[in-house]
């Protein structure tokens, strides 16, 4: 096994630069739009403003931002970690490309060649998923001038639909959370709209909520067990 | 010069495409280092692209499943922004998600008239900031990584982080889907209701009534999309 770590540890440096100088370039890209619609167009938001929408993405994606990365260390590995979290999809299709590689090549996941195949299987799944994501948006773009009105009228219930097909899809996990979830959003909302508060404070409030509603769930089971 | 000429302009193509070349780069330099590393371990040519194989037709079926969200984004913030944000962190939804949270902020509503220049600029701003969020952890902590996750599952339960993680999302999403139905039914209008219902209900029936169908389970959340906006449609015309 002693043959097999210095290699392991020589890939895993090599997986470690491509790793930081990839991240590094996709972060100063992620901002390429916005510093362009300032450049071409004059539009940015005061740097208050700038804040307070980073205060707001951060107050509902800020636990996710640190824990999920590390959550998802374990199975993702090295080189599944800068991929995944680049690419985004994580659970829906970097890890199932990833173990299917390892399943098929006949290797055990936390082997070096382990290791090896979640590479080659998540690296691969990039390029399949942006081929088919850039297919979409090009026919997209030819076919959406073309629908039907009907279909046009429609897009007015897009956000409803899909934020209640999530809701489901997440609190069927969680009944208690689940109902606990929208029972206590659907108050807030409604004493919120009654005071006019802002929207922001709003955000703040409810997704604060969300986690309470878990804590008491928590705390209760945990007595439970005790009891 | 018209939102929709402006959010497709050739420059906001250019613009973006810097990320998805970022993406495609990283995924050819982690394939070629992988193929590399497994020819030089001896491994057997038809086992590794065997492997290769298999995770390229995995990687198929759910990388269709996000076409409507893909769709109905185009619509709302136009097609370089949603092939960039698609390409790159976070799934569909958090980007929807993240833009009605910053469209609230200027007091817009995606998919509206309401949504002007500045709503969706902020919208930018906020996917921008949103994803540097993920890329900053993953390039500080990956290569010390291991160490990390001993100490946090040493100092806290591990299920209390997973439902903290998942208190958040919940209360997000609890949010976005009151905020879409009770103003609008305080004013004794149902249709959105009615959309929420039906979506939420047809999820509930694929993934329960449905379950052993994996390939529509994939396609759960696009298909309940639908049937919530085409039948709203239709009943309320």
């Amino acid at each position: 096994m002693g043959i097999d770590f210095t290699a392991g540890a020589d890939f895993n440096k090599k997986l470690f630069q491509m790793g930081i100088w990839t991240i590094g370039f996709a972060v100063v890209a992620n901002f390429i739009p916005v510093i362009y619609m300032w450049l071409a167009y004059g539009v940015i938001p005061p740097l208050s403003e700038i804040f307070r929408i980073w205060g707001m993405v951060g107050a509902v994606y800020g636990v996710s931002w640190i824990i999920q990365p590390i959550a998802f260390f374990g199975v993702l590995g090295m080189s599944g970690s800068y991929i995944g979290w680049l690419a985004g999809s994580v659970a829906d299709i970097r890890l199932p490309a990833a173990s299917m590689a390892q399943k098929v090549a006949k290797v055990e996941s936390g082997t070096h060649e382990g290791d090896v195949m979640a590479t080659i299987g998540a690296a691969s799944s990039v390029l399949v998923s942006a081929f088919f994501v850039s297919l979409f948006t090009v026919i997209g773009v030819q076919v959406i001038p073309y629908f039907p009105k009907f279909i046009v009228s429609s897009f007015a219930y897009i956000l409803p639909s899909l934020f209640a097909a999530m809701y489901l899809e997440i609190a069927r996990r969680d009944i208690r959370a689940g109902l606990g979830g929208i029972v206590v959003g659907l108050l807030l909302t409604i004493i919120g709209l009654k005071l006019k508060a802002p929207g922001w404070m709003m955000t703040v409030i409810i997704v604060a909520s969300g986690v309470v509603v878990n804590r008491v769930l928590y705390v209760h089971d945990k007595k439970k067990v005790k009891a | 010069m018209e939102l929709q000429d402006i959010i497709n302009s050739p420059g906001l193509w250019v613009a973006s495409s810097i990320m998805v070349i970022a993406v495609l780069a990283q995924g050819v330099i982690f394939l070629r280092a992988g193929l590399k590393e497994a020819k030089k371990i001896g491994m057997e040519r038809e086992r590794y692209m065997g492997g290769l194989r298999s995770a390229v037709i995995t990687a198929i079926g759910p990388s269709l499943s996000p076409v409507i969200v893909l769709l109905a984004l185009i619509a709302v913030i136009g097609a370089p922004t949603t092939w960039m944000r698609l390409n790159d962190v976070g799934a569909a939804r958090t980007e929807l998600a993240v833009i009605s949270i910053c469209s609230t902020m200027v007091g817009a509503e995606p998919g509206t008239a309401s949504f002007g220049l500045k709503a969706f600029n902020y919208s930018l701003w906020g996917m921008a900031l949103n994803n540097v969020g993920w890329l900053i952890v993953v390039l500080f902590t990956t290569h010390n990584m291991n160490k990390i996750v001993e100490k946090l599952y040493v100092k806290y339960d591990p299920k209390w982080i997973r439902l903290l993680m998942g208190g958040t999302i919940i209360g997000l999403v609890a949010f976005l889907l009151c905020g879409q139905i009770t103003a609008p039914m305080l004013k004794g209008q149902y249709p959105k209701l009615v959309a929420a219902l039906i979506s939420g209900g047809s999820m509930l029936f694929i993934t329960r009534a449905l379950s052993k169908h994996q390939r529509l389970q994939e396609l759960a959340l696009g298909i309940s999309m639908v049937a919530g906006m085409l039948l709203t449609q239709a009943i309320f015309g």
